[in-house]
């Protein structure tokens, strides 16, 4: 008898993400922008611009990459937890198909989801801001995703409550950093460890504007997201998946 | 034709369990054992059965045979891999105790992502996906979502997934919970139709009539621990110490002491009659029916299985 077909099955996890995920993305992507823009604009008129040089771009990057981190986390929330909440896995499982294969095939679909409607965000954002790049912008996403939802990923193997938990470690790590950040002594060298959150702005400034960003905030953000993200794999490959 | 050394061959070893252990540790460090050393070997062609009170540990035993928990102590092996190896390697027919498929789907939508996940091409799954729905009785549900199955319906759907594939292994946990008189009847003849030399098949139930009637041997667990292992068929129960049946009668009652001297009356021609062995039982039935009895049943008040599941389980308490 032969293995599981899990690469034809990847439709169907695409599918999934767009039924229950990705139409989720584009309306709040869609109301996110339109409700802090639209106001700017009755504002200010004539005056309203949206080029780079502009006052209103940095606006504009950070309504941009909210969105995107907001995605991720959408995207991200329960792609291994609600399968053990729910007992999903018994009859997934009891097929021919590795589970380390599985979901690590459904976070690079999830990726590609969220590239997909941040694609057509974007897409529809560029039709009014012809400055925005919406190369940059997927290459940003892109980014986030293997960084943030690497946590995430390594988070919702580990715990039921994964967005709860990662909403706390990335605010923590941000307020812990703030706090600790500039400060000598272990406290100071511990919250190094934490995820790099402080970079974010910078990047997101970076790479949306100029498609470019620090080379050691890149490596820095993207090390730390795909060395969590191998973290979850080897907890489900060595781990119970029935509690 | 298969080589006559083939055909002496002893039935293959397909699952072992070595010592399986499996302790729940809570954060606070208190510690539960769910199974304690359990050791069972299981034999290609073998229906065996798994019995055993609420919280025995049943469930946890099969979750650790697919490989879903990890022993605490000890191993789970098939065909000589380690549990999860194998089920990722050649799958399991597999039914658990809780249907979990996702409410939105459709019921033969959600065959044809499990067909896909166990490896059927995609020109056989429209013919495999009828094939289970017709088995199943599920035509006339096969456009309804998850969530509006009736518990039968649903169990059935959960059976059907289990028989996608013609795996050699079938892992069967509570297979009749919520179906009606009509199925449970079906299920026990499609498990007979399952039955093959080279097909092993693992039923954990409450219902010991059910396990007396399909399964070759039942183990008893209690308390995480195998209590015993029951053959089922009667010829083991020959000797049996003290057994009794209950006789119902169509005519020639007044006969019935002079075979069944302590024959007790439970009313409408039955009785009950103590023996102490299958061969007393038909020496005093052979005599009774030489008189004129007319003899309608004989039923045992217990099966051998539920005998020696009460003295197991009563005896581990």
């Amino acid at each position: 008898m032969s293995r599981g077909r899990l690469g034809k099955y990847s439709l169907w996890q695409f599918r999934d993400f767009a039924i229950d995920r990705g139409i989720a993305i584009l309306i709040i992507g869609l109301l996110w922008g339109y409700t802090l823009i639209q106001p700017l604009r009755l504002a200010m008129g004539p005056a309203f611009s949206m080029k780079p040089s502009s006052p209103t771009w940095p606006l504009l990057i950070t309504v941009a990459s909210s969105v995107v981190w907001l995605s991720v986390l959408i995207a991200l929330n329960g792609i291994v937890s609600t399968d053990r909440k729910m007992g999903y896995y018994r009859f997934l499982f009891s097929k021919p198909v590795s589970v380390v294969a599985y979901y690590a095939q459904l976070f690079l679909v999830y990726m590609v989801g969220v590239v997909a409607a941040m694609l057509i965000l974007s897409g529809i954002l560029h039709t009014i801001v012809p400055d925005f790049s919406i190369v940059n912008f997927l290459l940003y996403t892109a980014l986030i995703f293997v960084a943030m939802g690497g946590i995430g990923f390594f988070i919702s193997v580990a715990t039921r409550y994964d967005w709860v938990t990662l909403a706390a470690v990335w605010l923590g790590s941000r307020a812990l950093r703030e706090f600790y950040g500039a400060k000598p002594g272990l406290r100071g060298m511990l919250v190094q460890l934490l995820p790099p959150v402080h970079k974010l702005n910078d990047v997101a400034n970076g790479m949306i504007s100029n498609g470019s960003a620090p080379t050691s905030d890149v490596i820095w953000l993207l090390g730390y997201g795909a060395v969590f993200f191998v973290l979850g794999l080897l907890l489900l490959r060595h781990g119970s998946l029935a509690d | 034709m298969p080589p006559a050394s083939e055909l002496n061959r002893p039935p293959a070893l397909v699952i072992e369990f070595r010592k399986v252990g499996k302790t729940y540790r809570s954060l606070l460090g208190n510690s539960v054992k769910a199974v304690e050393e359990f050791s069972l070997q299981v034999v290609e062609g073998e229906i065996l059965g798994i019995a055993g009170p609420n919280g025995a540990g049943k469930t946890t035993l099969i979750a650790m045979m697919l490989g879903y928990l990890r022993p605490t102590t000890g191993a789970v092996e098939i065909n000589g891999l380690p549990a999860r190896t194998y089920v990722e390697r050649n799958g399991i027919g597999y039914l658990s105790e809780l249907i979990a498929i996702h409410p939105k789907w459709r019921a033969d939508t959600a065959l044809v992502r499990y067909a896909t996940l166990a490896g059927i091409p995609d020109a056989e799954i429209p013919s495999r996906v009828d094939e289970v729905i017709d088995k199943l009785g599920l035509a006339e549900h096969r456009d309804k979502k998850v969530k509006a199955l009736s518990k039968g319906n649903l169990q059935r759907l959960g059976l059907a997934q289990a028989l996608l594939r013609d795996d050699q292994i079938l892992v069967l946990d509570e297979p009749t919970h919520g179906l009606d008189p009509v199925w449970t009847q079906r299920f026990r003849g499609i498990v007979e139709e399952l039955r093959r030399p080279d097909r092993t098949i693992l039923i954990a139930s409450h219902n010991l009539d059910e396990l007396q009637r399909l399964a070759d041997r039942v183990a008893i667990i209690d308390h995480g621990r195998l209590q015993r292992v029951v053959s089922t068929g009667y010829e083991q129960s020959a000797s049996a110490a003290v057994t009794r049946f209950r006789l119902t009668l169509a005519g020639g009652f007044d006969r019935i002491r002079e075979s069944f001297p302590l024959a007790e009356s439970a009313g409408r021609g039955e009785y009950d009659v103590t023996v102490r062995s299958i061969q007393e039982l038909n020496t005093a039935l052979a005599d009774l029916i030489s008189r004129g009895a007319l003899v309608a049943s004989v039923v045992p008040e217990r099966s051998v299985l539920e005998q020696q599941f009460r003295e197991a389980v009563g005896e581990s308490q």
